[in-house]
């Protein structure tokens, strides 16, 4: 048997090999069945590979629509965030100094932030959305001067915060979506490239190993039969000669053809 | 900007700043800038006018007071809050008030050291300064002191009454107007925003019935239409000019009045007026900074000329 050099041969393949060395007829069922599970094994890889493949696609598609709205939301951000700030200076102009009377009346959040799970193609993504509890705690602050633009400033500032748990929850889903795409390319390339040749490699070298001892099946009835013919024209040949050397040979007596028996001796 | 302030009072304050001048930086100088001046002119003076110039602070005392006491009930350090107070509305006790950790404590303590003591009595009792709202207090407190600031310039008589009767008086009814415009909405109800009132205004007492009941701005602008001077206030602007708020006009309503105070000579308005006008001239400098450092250059007229 021949190990042709550079082959990779799972270890059962091996286990195949030493059982042929030694030659048992059984061995010849396992072999057999190997070249059934490979088949098998082969098919599996591929389906593997189409169904990775395509859950790949999806994510990369929701991926490519998640970019774009970043994109969008930094932009609108920036926008908002600049309107904010603006009309913090106009606040201040009105109302005077209401820092520190914002600062004293902070006791809880009113806006919150609850995280919930998105499912894509099997990756679950997080979800932050806001939502507000609580009464509005500051609606008397710049009672006497201002309120008209404290209230603009609170709208303004309100939006603002939408818009950055927004962007938050898409750029963690950016993220998690950008691992998840690569791990599962890797898969598919793995497949692809390494499990499908392997296996490959060792059904192609099952089938020749089959091929082989075909060929040696065969090869040795051939061999048995000549040897046979053979053997059979030499004793022919041998029977000749004897038969030659002994001259003509005395047929040994046919009883039945006998008219006289000698042994008998009264007639 | 620094180099046209240079060209002003303000230009030795800045000079001394470092490189970078930030908004607040610029805010903090022209207050001291302020502080040191009336300081100046407080320590020169003598009654009547000593009296005069520490009802000109009690407003920001009411400011600072209001934000220890709200401090004080939610148990903050009083070293914190301290540097947050206005300079002009400084006095002694200051710290004591910040200490005090019960409502009771704190009611004493303001009642015995601060001037404000008088506004306190007729508005405040002990067991409301624990649940009043800061802003309800602020306004109440307000309130007795425009009174008291009013019936004090009635009695000095004179020029000092000519001049500084309008603008209280303004400046209350102001105040009607601006609690009631802001309370749409919110909790605060007729009755609540009535105790809120000065009533040393014009709008004494009919205008302020009428107000806290008034429960959208169409009735504001009703009852504002029957005095002359504040219907044109709430008028609409004229289309194709520049959209002003309500409370822009009635800022520079303000300016007009304090300008008008130094037209005349010998009575204390000059010093009122003077402290007003350099806060607005503050706010001004203020807003242009921002709008320099926004860059929203088209902005940067909303600001209220002075002495046009």
């Amino acid at each position: 048997v021949s190990l042709q050099q550079g082959q990779k041969i799972k270890n059962y393949t091996l286990f195949v090999v030493f059982v042929q060395i030694g030659g048992l007829p059984a061995c010849l069922f396992c072999v057999c069945r190997a070249q059934t599970i490979m088949k098998a094994r082969l098919k599996g890889a591929q389906t593997g590979r189409n169904l990775l493949k395509k859950k790949s696609d999806a994510l990369s598609m929701r991926f490519r629509q998640i970019l774009r709205k970043i994109i969008e939301t930094k932009t609108k951000m920036g926008e908002v965030m600049r309107e904010a700030a603006f009309s913090l200076a106009e606040a201040k102009f009105a109302a005077g100094d209401f820092s520190t009377t914002v600062i004293q009346n902070v006791n809880k959040a009113q806006v919150k932030v609850r995280a919930k799970k998105d499912n894509v193609a099997g990756v679950t993504l997080p979800v932050f959305e806001h939502y507000q509890e609580g009464g509005d705690s500051y609606e008397l602050t710049g009672l006497a001067r201002g309120g008209e633009q404290l209230s603009r400033l609170k709208r303004n500032y309100a939006r603002a915060v939408e818009l950055l748990v927004e962007l938050a929850s898409l750029q963690t889903s950016f993220v998690t979506l950008d691992e998840a795409i690569k791990i599962t390319n890797r898969r598919v390339n793995a497949i692809e490239h390494v499990i499908i040749p392997r296996i490959d490699r060792t059904l192609t070298y099952i089938i020749t190993e089959l091929d082989e001892r075909e060929r040696e099946e065969f090869y040795r009835l051939k061999k048995i039969q000549e040897k046979k013919k053979q053997l059979r024209e030499r004793t022919d040949k041998e029977i000749a000669e004897r038969l030659a050397k002994l001259g003509p040979i005395a047929e040994p007596a046919n009883m039945l053809t006998e008219e006289t028996d000698e042994d008998l001796l009264f007639e | 900007m620094k180099l046209h302030l240079q060209a002003t009072d303000y230009g030795k304050l800045l000079t001394s700043a470092e490189d970078d001048l930030t908004v607040s930086l610029v805010d903090l100088k022209l207050r001291q800038n302020l502080m040191t001046e009336f300081s100046c002119l407080r320590s020169n003076a003598l009654p009547p006018l000593s009296t005069f110039l520490d009802y000109i602070t009690y407003s920001y005392m009411i400011d600072n007071v209001v934000m220890l006491i709200s401090g004080a009930l939610r148990h903050r350090e009083v070293a914190e809050l301290l540097p947050r107070c206005h300079p002009l509305g400084a006095f002694d006790q200051m710290a004591a008030v910040g200490i005090a950790r019960t409502p009771t404590e704190l009611y004493s303590a303001i009642l015995v050291d601060t001037p404000l003591a008088q506004f306190f009595q007729d508005a405040v009792s002990e067991s409301s300064l624990d649940d009043m709202e800061a802003e309800i207090l602020r306004n109440k407190l307000y309130k007795a002191y425009l009174e008291s600031f009013h019936s004090f310039c009635q009695n000095m008589g004179g020029a000092t009454k000519d001049v500084m009767c309008p603008i209280l008086e303004f400046e209350a009814d102001r105040r009607a107007f601006i609690i009631t415009v802001n309370s749409f909405g919110t909790d605060l109800s007729g009755a609540d925003r009535s105790s809120l009132y000065p009533s040393c205004g014009k709008l004494h007492p009919e205008g302020l019935r009428l107000l806290a009941k008034a429960e959208e701005h169409e009735q504001v602008k009703a009852v504002a239409d029957s005095y002359p001077d504040y219907k044109i206030i709430f008028e609409d602007p004229e289309p194709g000019s520049d959209f002003k708020t309500l409370e822009d006009r009635f800022f520079e309503q303000e300016v007009k009045l304090n300008a008008l105070a130094f037209l005349q000579q010998f009575h204390f308005g000059v010093f009122y007026s003077y402290v007003k006008l350099k806060e607005q001239e503050s706010r001004n400098i203020v807003w242009i900074a921002e709008c320099v450092t926004q860059r929203q250059k088209s902005k940067i007229h909303n600001y209220i000329p002075i002495f046009q």
